[in-house]
């Protein structure tokens, strides 16, 4: 090796520890387009973009450790049964209004009303919220120290009355629809101003991005990979009894078909968590294509999409359109959703879940039961898992397997979700950008990030 | 043991008049050709001279540069090599090195630059990055025979690319002298710059300010986000006085990093103090007044000095960009007549920086340091005229010492270290370095046990917690 190599490496290091971080720069994120900036995690891609705009109560870390930037002091108070959180002083929101304890009151409320398996969880614990000046007190209805590890949920995140206003390291700036969407750094955030200017989220492939999603293991050289161990799954759901079976097995036959046409972006899904830890297995027969075009031609199906699974729109509408049949698809906000319930004739939607490896079993299913079934949950599915909860406490892996199988048996035969396709995620991020950390969920915290040259 | 000696430097003969003819900075090379130096005036009584303790072998070293300095005006120089084949020791060495370092000082036609590093080993390691600015460099060696102890000196000129100069110096060194030399507890009158105390202090301490009071006591406010703590020094350490609990109100920008300027002064009757950061954008103004401290007005900048303009008092200072690490590109003045009252701010323009300090001389203001952001240190007239640009990367925190000294950290997170520049005569001359185990994270001027000098936090890297130490770096009077 030359000298002057040999000399190169030293320098380079060097360079690395100039002595101050650097403020400025961006990076950019390839992400899927969101339909709103309402909350919305269905997937991770809207996990991801969502933790950007959205400051959560609590951060659970790799290591398990829980952090917050919110609070300044959290404690639980054993005698009276209530978790007091002390909000930091003078917390703005992105626009600069304050960010008080009402605030906090008011977002962990909205969570709690969510259709969500965590919000239930948190919710049969909880007794009341008040605010104080600075304090909000969680009185639960039992002792249980553990209450804060549930509200380290992704969608428990510090909401503001205006919509314009933002509480996560960044904030809309500008959005060019189809194109990209600028996020510029939020002054005001809690955790401190971020090193970076900007994130550009881009919808597209013609540039090549710092950090973008795809398979586990596909090598990119310049990129570390970060693989959480996130999977998103896709089910077709039928929201109405009266839903004969053969339209069911058609429709399902035809998106298993797209699944094809598509060049099998998905895996097939025969569980309703993952094949790997399922102890049921699930077949469904699919039908010829002459007998499905028999089945869906004189139907009337308007197939409603979360939006969440927007990027499907082009492939599956052009497919759709080349099968000749009179399938309308009409994609929906997972917000707006429980309210087109109420006022709607929904039938059929197709629906997406993200999973994380780490969780058990036990938790998948039942966040399955209790967020995919909508208007069909009902005291049945209660029992169940009022029933699953007392087995995870027996310490019966054998029972607790039963148990599961029994609930998947149910559901599937209750007819009101099939699952479709399961796709895998990995983050990666180019090589250039040092102090990213990645969350347990997988979300880049870009609190710190910034480039190495700077 | 002698003749392997021996055979080494004629090994260097040899290779002596290639040596020299190859890369000017090439001083491993260069240094064969001083022993061989060294080996041709041992060899010749006549040079010796019969001199009786270090201090005068270091002054008759001294002189020798004089005369050969006498007719050169401003040479840049520095001592690039130093190597001890004598019994004494390392620490004898950086004695012998400051006292040859303080003589130069005073020398008017040598800009003498100390880049040691340490000395270990019988070497000593300098700082060789800004070697390029140099004119003159002096290769140092020690030597001792069996009864005589000798210092071999050495010019080599840059621009002429060869050793102009020679001087081979003996004399004898008793034992006792030896060991006075070689002991912990001494110090020559005019050493430089060194870490004479060092505390442990909680995390995000932003600065240090000191004031005597009639008594003769000293306080000193440290200056934190939430509070500033008080304390009273007492025999060589602080005790816990009072502190003062701040209130920030709205708009607040929370940081990654925090940092703040502390000021305080008397006023009139008043004790005055000014705190500003990077997460506000008005730094308070707290009057000591019925044993509290009151806030009494807010400033629309992070006041650092009390500066006179025609005899009437302004505080001058900068603001940081809001919730960054870095002041924006202005510096600020206000005239100071009543600390309940705000009066309008007088804005110039600067540059974006890093650090800013403010060297006052018997409250004028001489002169404003900075650091831009790309690491560049600047030198601006108190007009903010830019007087001498720097050319080297320096570290991002500063201080000025009234008008006397400048220090300044590395420009480097893993080898951090201390500049110490003598700016009494308007310009920026090095005149020592100290090295620091960990990352400056602040320098601020201020006086330890009468001793002036600059207090240095310093984070210490092996702990993740972010433990910091403070240090206080004096130059003994």
């Amino acid at each position: 090796m030359s000298k002057l190599k040999l000399l190169a490496l030293p320098l380079a290091l060097l360079l690395v520890y100039a002595i101050k971080p650097y403020y400025g720069g961006e990076i950019s994120m390839k992400l899927n387009e969101p339909t709103s900036f309402t909350l919305n995690t269905a997937n991770y891609s809207n996990l991801i973009l969502y933790s950007l705009i959205y400051e959560n109560f609590f951060y659970l870390q790799k290591d398990g450790a829980i952090t917050t930037h919110v609070f300044e002091d959290y404690r639980y108070d054993a005698g009276g049964r209530t978790l007091i959180l002390t909000i930091k002083d003078n917390l703005s929101f992105s626009n600069g209004k304050p960010l008080s304890a009402k605030n906090i009151q008011v977002s962990l409320k909205m969570f709690l009303g969510a259709n969500l398996f965590a919000a239930s969880k948190l919710n049969r614990l909880i007794k009341n919220i008040r605010a104080d000046e600075n304090q909000i007190r969680i009185e639960l209805l039992a002792d249980d120290p553990a209450i804060l590890s549930l509200m380290t949920a992704p969608e428990l995140v510090v909401l503001a009355e205006n919509e314009q206003s933002f509480s996560g390291p960044f904030y809309p700036e500008e959005w060019e629809k189809g194109s990209h969407l600028i996020l510029k750094a939020n002054p005001f955030y809690t955790g401190g101003r971020t090193y970076l200017d900007a994130v550009k989220i881009v919808f597209s492939d013609d540039v090549v991005p710092d950090v973008f999603l795809s398979s586990p293991k596909s090598l990119k050289e310049n990129y570390q990979e970060f693989d959480s161990g996130i999977y998103q799954n896709i089910y077709l759901c039928f929201l109405q009894g009266d839903i004969g079976q053969n339209t069911k097995i058609a429709l399902y036959t035809l998106m298993k078909k797209f699944n094809e046409v598509t060049g099998f972006k998905y895996k097939e899904l025969r569980t309703l968590t993952s094949d790997e830890e399922s102890p049921v297995s699930i077949q469904i027969k699919t039908i010829s294509p002459q007998k499905t075009a028999s089945i869906l031609k004189s139907s009337d199906i308007k197939l409603y999409i979360l939006a969440s699974l927007s990027y499907l729109e082009k492939d599956l509408t052009a497919f759709l359109k080349g099968s000749n049949l009179k399938i309308e698809t009409l994609f929906i906000d997972d917000s707006q959703m429980m309210n087109f319930l109420n006022s709607t004739a929904i039938k059929y939607v197709l629906i997406d879940k993200i999973f994380q490896t780490k969780i058990a079993a036990e938790e998948k299913i039942s966040r399955i039961l209790k967020e995919s079934s909508f208007n069909q949950f009902n005291v049945k599915y209660l029992r169940m898992l009022g029933e699953l909860d007392e087995v995870k406490y027996s310490n019966s892996q054998e029972l607790l397997m039963e148990q599961i199988a029994r609930i998947s048996e149910t559901i599937i035969n209750d007819g009101f979700i099939f699952p479709l396709f399961q796709k895998t995620y990995s983050m990666y991020i180019h090589h250039v950008w040092q102090g990213v950390e990645v969350d347990y969920y997988g979300r880049p915290l870009l609190q710190k990030a910034r480039k190495t040259n700077d | 043991m002698k003749k392997a000696a021996q055979r080494s430097w004629i090994k260097a003969l040899d290779s002596k008049f290639i040596i020299c003819s190859k890369k000017q900075n090439n001083f491993r090379i260069c240094y064969k050709a001083l022993t061989l130096s060294l080996l041709i005036l041992l060899s010749y009584p006549a040079f010796s001279f019969p001199q009786s303790s270090a201090e005068s072998l270091v002054q008759e070293g001294a002189d020798h540069l004089q005369v050969f300095f006498q007719n050169k005006a401003a040479s840049r120089t520095a001592v690039v090599q130093f190597e001890n084949d004598s019994e004494l020791t390392d620490l004898a060495m950086q004695k012998i090195y400051q006292l040859l370092m303080a003589r130069l000082e005073n020398e008017k036609n040598i800009r003498v630059s100390d880049l040691l590093v340490h000395f270990t080993n019988g070497r000593g390691e300098f700082n060789l990055s800004n070697v390029a600015e140099l004119d003159y460099l002096l290769y140092l060696k020690f030597i001792q025979n069996k009864t005589k102890t000798g210092l071999g000196l050495a010019v080599f000129s840059r621009w002429q690319d060869k050793l102009v100069s020679i001087k081979y110096i003996e004399t004898h060194l008793g034992k006792d002298e030896m060991d006075f030399l070689n002991s912990k507890n001494f110090a020559f009158p005019e050493m430089g710059f060194s870490k004479l105390t060092e505390f442990e202090t909680k995390k995000n301490l932003m600065d240090i300010q000191s004031i005597s009071s009639a008594d003769a006591q000293t306080r000193y406010f440290f200056y934190y986000p939430d509070e500033i703590i008080i304390y009273l020094a007492k025999e060589g350490r602080l005790e816990k006085q009072s502190s003062c609990q701040l209130k920030w109100t709205r708009p607040l920008y929370p940081v990654l990093n925090y940092q703040g300027k502390l000021l305080v002064f008397a006023f009139k009757q008043d004790l005055v103090l000014t705190a500003g950061g990077n997460f506000s954008p008005v730094a308070q103004v707290l009057t000591f007044s019925n044993n509290q401290w009151l806030e009494t007005a807010k400033i629309g900048f992070v006041p650092f000095k009390q500066v006179l303009f025609n005899q009437n008092p302004y505080l001058v200072g900068a603001r940081y960009e809001e919730g960054k690490n870095y002041f924006k590109d202005k510096v600020y003045f206000m005239p100071f007549t009543d600390p309940a009252a705000n009066s309008e701010i007088v804005e110039k323009k600067s540059r974006p920086a890093y650090a800013i300090d403010f060297s006052v001389q018997e409250g004028q203001l001489q002169g404003v340091h900075l650091i831009d952001r790309e690491y560049t240190y600047h030198l601006l007239t108190s007009d903010l005229a830019e007087k001498n640009p720097g050319t080297a990367k320096k570290g991002a925190s500063l201080a000025a010492s009234e008008g006397d000294w400048l220090a300044v950290s590395d420009y480097s997170r893993q080898t951090d270290q201390l500049f110490f520049y003598d700016i009494k005569a308007g310009g920026l001359r090095p005149v020592y370095t100290g090295k620091i185990a960990g990352e400056v994270q602040f320098i601020t001027a201020g006086t330890w046990q009468a001793v002036k000098g600059f207090w240095v936090c310093v984070q210490v890297p092996q702990d993740d917690a972010g433990r910091s130490v403070l240090q206080f770096w004096g130059k003994p009077q």
